[in-house]
């Protein structure tokens, strides 16, 4: 993650980018997108860890395709576009799981299709891969890609935990000590007492002047 | 997602019509190419997805029965003619690309025999698969049957493979796929769960039922030993459970009944099934034609 | 006087005879052995006979089900009711729910036995709707719900419009799944279509929509751009796809879906507009806290699980 073997570029530099992507943009806890997977898939780390990973191939792989092909969309029809670039890619990504890695692909297979539609991905070629050169929106999509898998291994890691005693297998604890949060109500509490515990991060690093979490969600959809 | 707001001015001076096909023509062409890299990775990977569920199926069949390195496995493929009311069965060692094929009326009457090829072109002749049985020889016995079977679960379909030994007696049963809740109905996949089918006999699978009750302790950790010993071993530690709870219903996850039964009934009807269908075909498989 | 009593008594004379006709005529016609068999959890058939049935031994008589035709189900036992009415009972047990065949040798009679398809889709969309309910249960759609369920008029105006193109997009989806890339082997192309068919139909509603009524482009034109990046809108073509459904059930779960959505949505705004004037924990503002009341909404929609009027 250091910037040192790349030339800075105009854009902020690569080790800003992937912090950026991690925690002040984090695109679950602080921009709220892509929230469905954030709490289907996160039952488990392992899960979380899988989705998390191909979330981010597809994302630097869309991020980069877009970047190089950015003059040649039409602004009109961009959003299609990228769609389909996303859709591509999703598919390969989904093709290669089920050959050699069946059993993954059996748990987060449903899952791994829906990454097309995933918000976080487009609001990011929308901002930013179609606007900025090659470089950095590599590094823009490794950020963000890190952040979605951060917060995915955090929450499954949480619910895990609590759910089922145990952290990516290993069990920790002699029983289930609240089987609630692996159920889906549970998911949505744990997103909810995480997100406001890093809102309470937040205001403490910045004296209390925080901003609140973005939109509502609606406007990145 | 920012909604995508008008273009600021049209690139270049066109009409609109102009505009429109320059418009298509760039989404078709993203498509085209879309479509072309998609074609490559398919046939790139399909036959790795074909040897990859192939080599895993054996590897669970081979685990399931305890086969040793020198048994062989014979596949027998079940179909169903719903246009000549017919049942088809295609038998062949593991690998071999031609084997037997009986053919029974639904009556059980059986309609004819022939040497066939194995690959493909089941649903050309309007064939329906109703699963697969795997007979294991170690040597010249029967080491035992592991068919497939299928049942509607909470959300989705969930197969699985029941293991028989020559008795027909209950050895395992595996779940191959599912997409039940996790934490729910996917502990219908655990082997604890699972291990609850084991050790029953063929009369007892004929007439499994579910139970709301809780599993007693003892049978609970009993059943988390039974991955870890050899299966003489656990008889000899916990023969005495084993007889106690083989006659019980299985015993359903805390909040997945609905799974639990699924699979139960699915795994008793499977039984049942092969059996019958068992008893019209392995007399004619033995001689070779 | 007499004459409308004439035209009364001709007309009546009329409706007997071709009553009667018609009496003999069905009487001529070959009544079907079997009028109506229903299965009877746990153990029991329970046939009406159209044609009298003379040997009523369990020989006689076969039960399979629809998925294993070959295999028959052992008949413990016939017995006549006074009602006419046949009961057979079976080794095995039966669920309503199933598919089953009901042949008899002496007369030849087949007779299929599976639940009314109305039933059956009504379950489908009570299923989507209610029991899986898109939102709360498979927690997909999650993105758009979060940010439009703030206010009420928002919700209902999407709820309506994602329920309209779900329901076109699903059909269409099924029908280019069905006939083009299951024939053709290009399943792996599913994503791809499924997705440029949303993207295309959100395209064709918001143009013709701003042609044919500008106060209801103005209304629900915002929603449409939403819908493109609605897990739903993919997921249930795709789940029609690996089910294999047909264009009923297809129907069913898309009309169900929209149901759900919609309203979960609408349940959602009230809930907020609430929690807007509420003492909210500074950290729990705005996101948090709509998390948290959506997980109270899922706890409720967990009481739906197992439910089944047509048990």
């Amino acid at each position: 993650m250091s910037t040192a073997a790349v030339p800075r570029p105009p854009a902020p530099g690569a080790g800003r980018l992937l912090l950026n992507g991690i925690f002040a943009e984090n695109p679950v806890f602080r921009l709220a997108l892509s929230l469905c997977p954030a709490v289907a898939v996160t039952t488990t780390v392992m899960n979380g860890l899988i989705l998390g990973v191909a979330v981010l191939v597809v994302q630097v792989l869309s991020s980069v395709s877009v970047a190089l092909v950015r003059r040649s969309i039409h602004p009109r029809v961009r959003i299609p576009v990228y769609t389909i670039i996303i859709a591509v890619w999703v598919s390969c990504i989904d093709m290669v799981l089920a050959a050699f890695f069946p059993t993954l692909y059996a748990q987060v297979g449903l899952y791994v299709k829906l990454i097309v539609a995933f918000a976080i991905i487009i609001s990011r070629l929308e901002l930013f891969a179609s606007k900025q050169p090659l470089v950095p929106t590599f590094f823009d999509g490794l950020g963000m890609g890190l952040g979605f898998l951060f917060a995915l291994v955090v929450i499954g890691a949480f619910r895990e935990l609590l759910g089922g005693g145990a952290i990516a297998g290993h069990a920790l604890l002699p029983h289930k000590p609240l089987l609630f949060f692996i159920l889906p109500a549970g998911g949505f509490f744990s997103i909810a007492l995480l997100m406001a515990f890093f809102n309470l991060v937040e205001r403490r690093l910045s004296g209390g002047a925080a901003r609140r979490p973005g939109g509502g969600g609606g406007a990145h959809g | 997602m920012n909604r995508p707001t008008a273009a600021p001015a049209p690139r270049g001076e066109g009409r609109p019509l102009g505009e429109i096909l320059r418009i298509a023509g760039s989404v078709t062409l993203y498509c085209a190419l879309g479509g072309a890299i998609l074609g490559a990775t398919y046939v790139a990977t399909n036959r790795y997805q074909e040897v990859a569920r192939a080599a895993s199926e054996h590897r669970s069949i081979a685990q399931l029965l305890r086969l040793g390195p020198d048994a062989s496995v014979v596949e027998i493929r079940q179909y169903l003619d719903p246009a000549r009311d017919q049942v088809v069965y295609r038998a062949a060692p593991r690998g071999a690309e031609t084997g037997t094929e009986l053919t029974f009326a639904l009556s059980g009457q059986l309609l004819g025999r022939a040497r066939a090829g194995l690959r493909g072109g089941e649903a050309e002749e309007g064939l329906k698969p109703l699963g697969r049985i795997f007979v294991a020889m170690q040597g010249d016995s029967t080491a035992g049957f592991v068919i497939e079977g299928e049942t509607r679960g909470y959300k989705n379909v969930v197969r699985f493979f029941v293991a028989l030994d020559a008795a027909f007696d209950i050895l395992g049963v595996r779940v191959i796929e599912h997409e039940e809740d996790p934490g729910l109905g996917a502990e219908i996949a655990t082997p604890w769960f699972q291990g609850q089918y084991f050790g029953r006999t063929a009369e007892g699978a004929s007439t499994l039922d579910v139970t709301k009750d809780p599993m007693p302790e003892d049978w609970r950790a009993a059943l988390l030993e039974l991955q870890r010993l050899p299966p003489a071993q656990w008889r000899s530690r916990y023969g005495g459970l084993l007889e106690r709870e083989s006659v019980q219903p299985v015993y359903a996850v805390t909040g997945a009944t609905i799974s639990s039964r699924a699979l139960t009934m699915g795994v008793r009807s499977t039984v049942n099934r092969f059996r019958y269908r068992w008893s019209l075909v392995s007399p004619l498989l033995g001689e070779k034609p | 006087m007499a004459r409308r009593m004439r035209a009364r008594a001709a007309a009546g004379a009329l409706a007997a005879a071709v009553a009667a006709l018609w009496a003999g005529g069905a009487a001529a016609a070959a009544a079907p052995v079997i009028e109506n068999a229903r299965m009877l959890a746990p153990h029991h058939v329970l046939v009406q006979l159209g044609q009298p049935v003379a040997d009523l031994s369990p020989g006689n008589f076969r039960v399979t089900e629809a998925l294993a035709p070959d295999v028959a189900m052992e008949v413990t036992e016939v017995t006549v009711r006074p009602d006419g009415k046949l009961w057979l009972t079976l080794a095995q047990t039966v669920s309503p729910q199933n598919h089953y065949r009901l042949e008899i040798h002496r007369p030849r009679a087949v007779r299929e036995v599976k639940p009314a398809a109305w039933a059956l889709l009504l379950s489908v969309v009570l299923s989507a709707s209610l029991i899986n309910n898109f939102v709360f249960t498979r927690y997909l759609g999650l993105c758009v719900f979060f940010g439009v369920s703030k206010r009420q008029d928002t919700s209902i105006g999407m709820g309506i419009t994602f329920t309209v193109v779900m329901v076109a997009s699903a059909m269409l989806s099924w029908a280019i799944y069905t006939y083009v890339l299951s024939p053709l082997d290009l399943r792996f192309l599913q994503v791809l279509v499924f997705i440029g068919i949303v993207a295309f139909l959100v395209q064709l509603v918001d143009t013709v929509l701003k042609k044919l009524n500008r106060l209801l482009h103005q209304k629900f034109g915002i929603y449409l751009m939403l819908i493109t990046t609605n897990c739903i809108i993919l997921a249930v073509p795709l789940l029609n796809a690996s089910a294999n459904a047909g264009p009923w059930e297809a129907l069913a779960l898309a009309v169900g879906s929209g149901a759900g959505f919609a309203i979960a949505l609408f349940l959602m705004s009230c809930a907020r507009e609430k929690a807007e004037l509420a003492r909210v924990p500074k950290s729990f503002e705005g996101l948090p806290i709509a998390f948290a009341l959506t997980g109270l909404f899922a706890l409720a929609f967990m009481g739906f699980a197992g439910l089944n009027p047509f048990r």
